[in-house]
């Protein structure tokens, strides 16, 4: 029989997740549909920077206050996907310092605590910071993982009975009588087309959610901005660097767990495009030659990889040309603005404020099934950051090899006791470059849905350090054809496949030993192993 | 420092040219930076595999003209289709004479097993590993893949469902020693190299023909990682020899057992015949005259410089750092020659890796006799052979080995010519 559900919501990314974990927290029967993995789109392709908001402050006061509200949420809620690194805003010679002012001023005005400090104490606070600036100011940004951020809030809606498929691509809406009642679904894994049904449906596609909507016969006018970032191959800073200025292209670097982060451009690119962004040498020189403003010393750092994301830019509703955009969340109820019942789409926003327009949006659909519960998705912590879990999966797995340890709760929180670690084959090291043991790469297969190797690299870090899945990649298609996941020759396919992944992001930027790396990636695996891209002739 | 030859670069290239030189009776010095591709070596030596076109290749015999004919830049275009069996013979021998034990002949390609449990054509392999005269399947029609648990640089399913397609009845066997708990409890230990530095041990291998001999069954032969005899060379032999039973070994993921034992049998080879092998030094530096190189200086040598004749780069591709890329171009960083490559980077590569990648035919100008180019003039006393040469893809064309060591043949021959 057919589930029962109050809500289906469309689009597995930090808004998606967030609106099922509010749903599942207030009582509503929600089901999560994502066509590819949950964190695919614009979540996981962004800086992971938990904005403290003042880089809006001087232009969008309303978005700075979100921001800087929210961000003090997640340090409570998430704080095992956040970094509490502190930011600087840099002002240089080029800049002048008449921007500070006002900024700072800005800041206060929307409760963003900013700081003016000498340029020497900058110094000394982030080493690596431009010497050359003449101005700096403190501010409450930090890092946060988005993947993990997502990952906890899927979880914590699971386990409040939500239900979240992955590999779920909507093809279709279901429309009676003019409303929306559910949706018809291709599923990815077995190509079979399933029928889902729901008072109400949320649209949290992010860009493609532009074309969810004409499914229903409204139109959302979505502009697809493509912003460039270049992941570096160690922890260059670790406190944010931004500049003090009008924000620009390359003005943010981020550090993030063992590496740092520079973006972003931003350049308008059509639709057909974003489902495959490749980021151009020109992005790469920008990047480069800005990010060394902030830190000279990325001129000299190794680049991992270079990735693009795609940021669902909403043009107003009454500017039809689209020029005039906003970032601010924008909630649309299609029952009063378009007339088809049983229908919302939530956009715009930011990674920042996911938990914000999962309220909004809830309360709307508490509202239409006239239920009267109340968000607390502000004061309950997400699962992995449950501060007595947390120190009692300390003591659990204290007598891990350190690294490990480590490298695990920082992972997965509380949730680290569930790695199997008892016996040495199962605490054998997977992924050397992140201390991914054999017990956690099964722990992910089996609980947290991993369906191929890039699933398992998003859940546990496997390949993504600077050899960027060299043996790594080998060994765990080993162990998810060894579970069942699947069989040989798909694991092999999914180990080309993860390997053209790697290497997507890899040649924009392969130079130096970043080429070398990758020379010898297509050695051992074009050549020693003798795998290829070819379809096999059965 | 004074010698006849100066060699840069200790991997198979400039090993098989040195000792060729040293042979001959040349006084040789080989500046090694360390290690070098046989590290991740498959086993085997690829001489000729599939012609640009993506024909696959036989004979790499009859169907050199052909490859000479469809990329003329190609390496082996210098070494004439004519001489092209008697340099591969003679590549072949200098391996051979050094001790490592290799069969294949350049008038028939065999088939090597690959980790993907695939067969993949192949010209010399090493005694030892898994081969077949046939694409079609093993030999064996019976046979048992053996695996240390724990040991993940090898993955005994993605060979037995292959080896069952071609028609070879399969079993999987997993064993664990005692031995090998001691580098297990260290997880990050558990590679081929640590392994086989276990395996040295006689204990080891009695423990590991006991295991053999009790899951051998009725098979004809027992396949094993290449994981046994880093120090010795006898292993696989002591354990056919005590159970009595065909054993194999199939490449892993590096670092390569027998890539390892090659590299240190040519460097004693080399050693032997009177040459110098120094490792883990860098050259930094050069005196040049009216086209000539006069000497070398290196890192760890500091202005005591080796002067010679001859000098030859066998440096290798980005990987080994004998070319080195930067944001705007190829450079090969030791003596500046010239290096054949797109003109921008947005041209070096292609989207899909395994692909024909065009990065992998840049390489170092020579002339017609292997000596470097620089502004267009051929260096007169500069030799160039291996990986980074240009004109040639040393994967889709399965011939890397090949280039490498007929290279090297050729490089020494024209050297003791003059």
């Amino acid at each position: 029989m057919q589930k029962e559900f109050d809500v289906i919501i469309i689009g597995g990314g930090a808004t998606g997740a967030g609106v099922a974990r509010d749903c599942a927290l207030r009582g509503i029967r929600a089901l999560l549909l994502e066509r590819f993995d949950i964190a695919t789109g614009a979540t996981g392709r962004n800086h992971g920077l938990l904005h403290s908001g003042a880089r809006y402050a001087v232009n969008d006061h309303e978005s700075a206050e979100e921001c800087i509200r929210e961000n003090m949420i997640l340090r409570r809620i998430a704080s095992h996907c956040v970094e509490e690194t502190g930011g600087l805003f840099i002002s240089l010679p080029e800049d002048g310092l008449d921007f500070q002012a006002k900024f700072i001023t800005a800041c206060r005005a929307a409760g963003i605590a900013a700081e003016a400090i000498d340029p020497k104490q900058a110094l000394r606070m982030e080493p690596s910071v431009n010497p050359a600036l003449i101005g700096a100011v403190t501010v409450p940004d930090g890092s946060v993982d988005p993947f993990r951020l997502t990952a906890a809030n899927v979880l914590d809606a699971k386990l409040h009975g939500a239900e979240v498929l992955t590999y779920q691509e909507v093809s279709e809406l279901i429309m009676e009588q003019g409303r929306v009642v559910g949706v018809r679904a291709l599923d990815r894994k077995s190509g079979e087309m399933r029928e889902y049904r729901a008072r109400i449906t949320v649209n949290a596609g992010g860009i493609w959610g532009h074309n969810i909507a004409k499914k229903a016969g409204v139109t959302v006018n979505m502009l697809p901005a493509k912003g460039a970032l270049l992941i570096f191959g160690h922890r260059v800073n670790n406190v944010v660097i931004n500049r003090c200025r009008k924000p620009a292209d390359a003005d943010i670097l981020v550090p993030g767990d063992t590496i740092s982060l520079i973006g972003t451009t931003s350049s308008k690119v059509p639709f057909d495009e974003v489902d495959d962004m490749y980021v151009t040498a020109d992005e790469v020189d920008l990047l480069l030659r800005e990010g060394m403003k902030l830190a000279p010393s990325l001129e000299h750092t190794r680049i991992l990889r270079a990735y693009a994301g795609v940021r669902p830019l909403v043009a107003s509703d009454d500017d039809p040309s689209g020029r005039s955009v906003s970032r601010g969340i924008v909630v649309l109820d299609h029952a009063t603005r378009d007339g088809v019942e049983g229908f919302i789409t939530i956009t715009g926003g930011k990674l920042m404020t996911y938990r914000l327009m999962g309220e909004w949006t809830t309360d709307l659909i508490c509202k239409k099934l006239g239920v009267e519960a109340k968000c607390t998705t502000a004061e309950r912590p997400l699962p992995g950051s449950r501060k007595e879990e947390r120190e009692r999966t300390e003591k659990k797995i204290h007598a891990l090899p350190t690294l490990q340890r480590e490298s695990s709760l920082h992972r997965h929180g509380d949730m680290a006791e569930r790695v199997e670690a008892t016996t040495a084959a199962k605490r054998s090291i997977v992924c050397e470059c992140e201390e991914v043991s054999v017990g956690e790469v099964e722990y992910a297969i089996n609980a947290l849905e991993v369906n191929n190797l890039v699933d398992l690299r998003r859940r546990t870090r496997v390949g993504m350090g600077t050899c960027q899945g060299e043996l790594c990649a080998c060994r765990a298609a080993g162990l998810m054809a060894e579970m069942g996941r699947y069989c040989t020759s798909r694991a092999k396919q999914d180990l080309a496949a993860f390997i053209n992944e790697r290497w997507k992001g890899m040649a924009p930027v392969a130079w130096g030993d970043t080429l070398r790396e990758s020379e010898f990636t297509k050695w051992l695996y074009g050549g020693v192993c003798g795998l290829t891209t070819k379809k096999e002739e059965e | 420092m004074r010698y006849d030859s100066v060699i840069i670069g200790g991997g198979l290239s400039g090993l098989v040219c040195g000792l060729r030189l040293a042979k001959a009776g040349k006084r040789c010095v080989i500046i090694s930076a360390g290690q070098s591709a046989l590290h991740f070596s498959s086993g085997s030596f690829d001489l000729l595999g599939a012609l640009p076109s993506g024909e696959s290749v036989g004979s790499p015999a009859e169907r050199v003209a052909q490859l000479i004919e469809q990329e003329p830049s190609h390496p082996y275009a210098k070494i004439g289709a004519e001489a092209f069996v008697e340099t591969a013979e003679a590549a072949k021998q200098t391996l051979v004479d050094a001790g490592v034990r290799v069969s294949g002949d350049a008038a028939q390609n065999h088939y090597r097993l690959t980790p993907m449990g695939t067969l993949k054509a192949t010209w010399l392999t090493l005694d030892g590993y898994v081969r077949s005269a046939t694409e079609e399947g093993l030999e064996w029609k019976n046979v048992v893949v053996m695996n240390a648990e724990g040991f993940l640089d090898f993955y005994t399913q993605f060979i037995v469902d292959e080896l069952r397609k071609k028609g070879t009845t399969c079993r999987v066997c997993s064993f664990s020693l005692a031995a090998l708990d001691a580098i297990r409890n260290n997880p990050t230990e558990m590679r081929s190299a640590n392994i086989a530095r276990i395996f040295d041990g006689e204990e080891c291998i009695a423990q590991l023909s006991e295991i053999i001999s009790r899951e051998a069954g009725d098979s004809d032969a027992v396949l094993l990682p290449a994981f046994l005899g880093i120090n010795r060379y006898d292993v696989l032999d002591e354990l056919k020899r005590r159970t009595g039973r065909e054993c194999a070994v199939i490449a892993t993921l590096p670092p390569s057992v027998p890539g390892i034992r090659t590299q240190i049998a040519l460097r004693r080879a080399f050693e032997r015949a009177g040459g110098v092998y120094m490792l883990g030094d860098t050259v930094a530096g050069y005196d040049e005259k009216d086209g000539r190189i006069e000497r070398v200086y290196t890192v760890n040598h500091g202005d005591i410089g080796f002067s010679a004749d001859e000098f030859v780069l066998a440096t290798g591709s980005f990987f080994s750092r004998g070319l080195e890329a930067t944001r705007e171009a190829v450079i090969e960083p030791l003596f500046g020659v010239d290096v054949e490559q797109a003109a921008s980077r947005g041209e070096w590569f292609e989207r899909d890796l395994f692909a024909k990648q065009p990065f992998e035919s840049f390489g170092v100008a020579t002339d017609g006799e292997f000596r470097a180019l620089r502004g267009g003039k051929p260096l007169q006393n500069l030799y160039v052979c291996g990986a980074g040469l240009s004109g040639y893809n040393p994967l889709t064309e399965g011939c890397g080995a090949g280039v490498s060591m007929l290279s090297a043949v050729r490089v020494s021959d024209n050297i003791l010519k003059r």
